[in-house]
């Protein structure tokens, strides 16, 4: 490793953490109910985002969290994970996309 | 001799039912195999498999279950795809989103869909319907609820009879569509004959030209 590609490592190795997404294994059409967030009552405790198995929540400072729905399929963890009920499973086909 | 035709099997009949994995994968098998042992009392020759590429024991994975019935001895036992099948069923409704159904259907071909929706709600959905000539819909899970059991899954034994669950009326509704057996044969196979009744009488049979000019 040269002594420039060493400067450009943050100090403790705290890089943040990748945004990949994988094409080969798109999930979204396992999904039979999506996660329907109430914006009210979610408190952002981030336990619907730390409990999901393919990492489809992300935050955001504007917008509150949001659910990545090409890679969810709908195993309805994040709804029973949040404390508050501000996530409901709701019928895939009462939505047209 | 014509190259195009040399794969041509004339009276072969090919049933593609899609599922979601282990929930209702038991329930896409027992459609095509009671549909094939009814066919197999008429005196057909038969054939019924399941995908495996599909990744089977994955719960909500789209997984397929295919049936075969000739007229003649099948030509195409090795063919491990349906690729231009006739009859397509789906065991639960949300397949109708994102999954290629409808792909390579012959003319004239039916899709049978478990839901509670009408047809038309389920047509919205569906954004190209090919060669597709009927649509019908039945609440199969109103009438039977999916075993859930993985015997049998991997052929040696399955313990718990075939279309004890839902697979009974959906397959009735299939026949309703179809006659592709007579509806007194299967009922001789399925397990679930109360329902396979209620299931060939509910069943909502829909021309597909009707449901493009309603829009």
């Amino acid at each position: 490793m040269s002594a420039h590609a060493t400067k450009e490592i943050p100090f403790a190795g705290t890089v943040p953490s990748p945004q990949t997404e994988n094409e080969g294994m798109i999930t979204g059409h396992w999904r039979t109910r999506r996660p329907v967030i109430d914006r009210d009552k979610c408190t952002e405790c981030l336990m619907c985002w730390i409990s999901c198995p393919d990492a489809c929540i992300t935050q955001d400072d504007n917008k509150g969290l949001q659910f990545n729905m090409k890679y969810c399929k709908g195993c309805g963890i994040c709804t029973t994970t949040c404390p508050v009920g501000a996530i409901t499973n709701v019928p895939e086909l009462d939505f047209a996309d | 001799m014509n190259v195009e035709k040399l794969f041509e099997e004339p009276g072969l009949k090919q049933i593609t039912v899609w599922a979601r994995g282990v929930l209702e994968n038991k329930e896409a098998r027992d459609v095509v195999v009671a549909l094939t042992e009814a066919a197999a009392k008429e005196g057909k020759y038969v054939q019924a498999w399941e995908n495996y590429v599909d990744l089977p024991d994955r719960i909500y994975v789209p997984v397929r279950a295919y049936g075969k019935i000739g007229e003649q001895p099948l030509e195409s036992k090795y063919v491990y795809e349906n690729e231009v099948p006739d009859i397509v069923a789906l065991t639960e409704e949300t397949l109708v989103k994102g999954n290629p159904i409808l792909q390579g259907v012959k003319p004239g071909s039916v899709l049978v869909v478990n839901t509670k929706r009408s047809p038309q709600e389920i047509a919205k959905f569906i954004k190209d319907f090919g060669n597709l000539q009927t649509l019908v819909t039945i609440d199969a899970s109103g009438l039977g609820s999916a075993v859930i059991t993985l015997s049998g899954a991997e052929g040696a034994t399955d313990a718990s009879g075939i279309g004890g669950g839902m697979s009974a009326p959906l397959a009735a509704a299939i026949v309703k569509a179809t006659n592709i057996v007579s509806f007194e044969n299967l009922l001789s196979i399925v397990k679930n004959k109360e329902a396979a009744e209620f299931g060939f009488e509910r069943a909502q049979v829909v021309d597909v030209k009707t449901l493009q000019i309603a829009g």
